[in-house]
């Protein structure tokens, strides 16, 4: 069944059941469907891309369905970002009109430039009921923005087929979801994470729990696993190293899936949190926005998973339903030999169509391969992978200078784009490291520059979102380097590590 | 310790964390206040205050408070 159907279902057969919990309120099915069919009135275009300003409010979720339901493509905007990089998101996605709960930061800039902003805070609930739009399943459901190394966003289109595949893919491995559920949703509409606490749970029936967007996220995500039975979640690894110190006092008896994803997941942590969740199954959940939320998943087995940790990593596990995944070296051929490292590369049904007007980009990333008797369009990740005897794929590195930043991906090579931008020094370099909870950051290194570094990082907050602004910036007279010239990164690192 | 020197005191344990000199937190201060007030900072800042005054807050203390002033009344419990 396509996604829409199953939504249209599950407000019928749930109508008095509740739908969500949003500023500590709860919503019905029946009200989220009258609150969709309102937006639906709203919007009088079709096949188009919709800005949706991406608020945590209940009014928010109905435009988002409000959007797919009239027949569009949704592409979320953080309001927060700074507004030049949200008109480059807008002028990308050829955006006309954007919803929002409630009026916005940046909400003069983007009228200015001849927007509709439409706000749907107060819509009064209609009378009917949402209806299939009637569009084709390859059209774009939503594009959600990634960091991009040439300084401009790089936006990852999802077709209503992508997101029905991931659907399926989903259900076929939790087949037990039902109305009796409810899921934490934490993240930000512009992750893609996000997509995968509202989506399947409004399949079936199930309560959507939101943390609002200016709490202090791990504290009142922990306070609605506390307070609420909270059944389903997917947290990242750094949430939990914020937790850490009180894991002995806490106890979540109702999480019955505590899944780990946006990060690599080492073990250690993954130990010590099974003690607070005793009833509930642990899985590691793989996969980048290009292939549609997650295409792999691992099961942790307290029992015999510790000695499958690579570099006290968990493995990233199998493909899910429909996904073909496969190991290739630089000239994209395949590795065969027994535990080889490669690029993990995957195909299937989630994968998107490509990045928006980036030829170039595709061309880099995509790529047909005959793998297995079948021709297929395989989908490079960019991360270093083998796979282990019982066939379970471990990732071990990335093959470039790609970062994961509370979830999000950063490019670091765009913030080196727009250091170099400001300062017009060439030797720039903008490196990951551990803070010392364990969770990354990132410090920008500076050759010989002598202005004021306050103002380097004024401007890197004008152009840039807040989880890729350096928690730190130095000068040093010269960058190091490795023997065959390049930056040594490694170094610089390490360096970051003790300047924090 | 009265409760103004503890508000001095975190006052500046705040410039630090925030790397911001001209911060003043008063007894609403919360998370929307401040630029940069997120999960890190707001970690960092509970480590950085419970080392200065020699004290540990349980996570449903941590939990419970509303702004910068709820903080502060229970440092002033805390420290007796």
């Amino acid at each position: 069944m396509m996604l829409l159907e199953q939504i249209i279902k599950a407000c019928e057969s749930f109508s008095e059941r509740n739908a969500f919990f949003t500023g500590e309120q709860y919503y019905t099915y029946r009200e989220f469907a009258a609150a969709i069919a309102a937006v639906v009135e709203q919007v009088h275009e079709r096949n188009s891309l919709i800005g949706l300003i991406s608020e945590d409010d209940f009014a928010t979720y109905a435009s988002l369905f409000g959007i797919l339901f009239s027949g569009n493509g949704f592409v979320p905007i953080n309001p927060d970002s700074p507004p030049e990089r949200n008109l480059q998101i807008i002028r990308q996605a050829g955006i006309r009109t954007i919803l929002s709960s409630r009026p916005f930061k940046s909400q003069n800039e983007l009228v200015e430039v001849g927007l509709r902003c439409v706000f749907t805070g107060n819509l009064p609930p209609a009378k009917t009921v949402p209806a299939l739009p009637g569009v084709s399943e390859e059209s774009t459901a939503y594009i959600i923005f990634t960091s991009g190394s040439t300084g401009i966003p790089k936006g990852v289109p999802i077709t209503r087929k992508n997101i029905s595949a991931f659907i399926n893919a989903f259900f076929d491995y939790f087949g037990n979801i039902d109305e009796r559920d409810s899921f934490l949703q934490m993240y930000d509409l512009t992750f893609d994470a996000s997509v995968m606490h509202y989506l399947p749970a409004l399949c079936r029936g199930a309560c959507v729990y939101t943390v609002p967007r200016h709490e202090i996220k791990y504290l009142y995500a922990y306070k609605l696993l506390s307070e609420h039975p909270i059944s389903f979640s997917l947290l990242m690894p750094s949430t939990l190293n914020y937790l850490r110190p009180y894991f002995k006092k806490i106890r979540l008896n109702d999480l019955r899936y505590s899944l780990f994803g946006g990060e690599a997941v080492f073990q250690q942590i993954i130990q010590e949190w099974s003690d607070c969740v005793p009833n509930a199954r642990i899985f590691n959940a793989y996969g980048p926005t290009e292939a549609s939320i997650f295409f792999m998943i691992y099961e942790w087995d307290p029992a015999k998973s510790g000695r499958k940790a690579f570099n006290g990593m968990v493995p990233i596990g199998k493909p899910m339903k429909d996904t073909v995944v496969a190991l290739v070296d630089e000239n994209l051929n395949p590795v065969t030999g027994k535990g080889a490292t490669g690029e993990l590369v995957m195909a299937g049904p989630q994968l998107t169509p490509g990045y928006l007007n980036q030829p170039g980009k595709n061309r880099e990333t995509f790529f047909t391969m005959e793998y297995q008797g079948e021709s297929g369009r395989f989908y490079r990740t960019g991360d270093l992978a083998f796979k282990d005897e019982e066939g379970d794929y471990m990732f071990c590195g990335r093959a470039d200078n790609q970062v994961q930043i509370q979830g999000f991906r950063v490019e670091l090579g765009e913030i080196e784009h727009h250091a170099r931008k400001f300062t017009k020094i060439p030797n720039v370099a903008a490196v990951a490291f551990q803070n010392e909870v364990g969770s990354v950051q990132i410090h920008l290194f500076l050759e010989s520059y002598s202005g004021k570094k306050k103002e380097v990082n004024e401007y890197l907050k004008a152009k840039l979102p807040s989880y890729m602004i350096p928690a730190g910036i130095s000068s040093l007279e010269q960058l190091p380097v490795s023997s065959n010239g390049k930056i040594d990164r490694k170094a610089l690192a390490r360096l970051a590590e003790n300047l924090h | 310790m009265e409760l103004a020197e503890i508000f001095k005191q975190v006052n500046e344990i705040f410039k630090d964390i925030f790397e911001e000199d001209d911060i003043v937190i008063e007894a609403e201060t919360s998370a929307k206040d401040i630029d940069g007030w997120d999960s890190l900072t707001h970690m960092q800042m509970i480590t950085a205050v419970e080392k200065h005054f020699k004290i540990k807050f349980e996570l449903n203390e941590i939990l419970n408070f509303k702004n910068a002033g709820d903080m502060c009344r229970l440092i002033q419990t805390k420290l007796g």
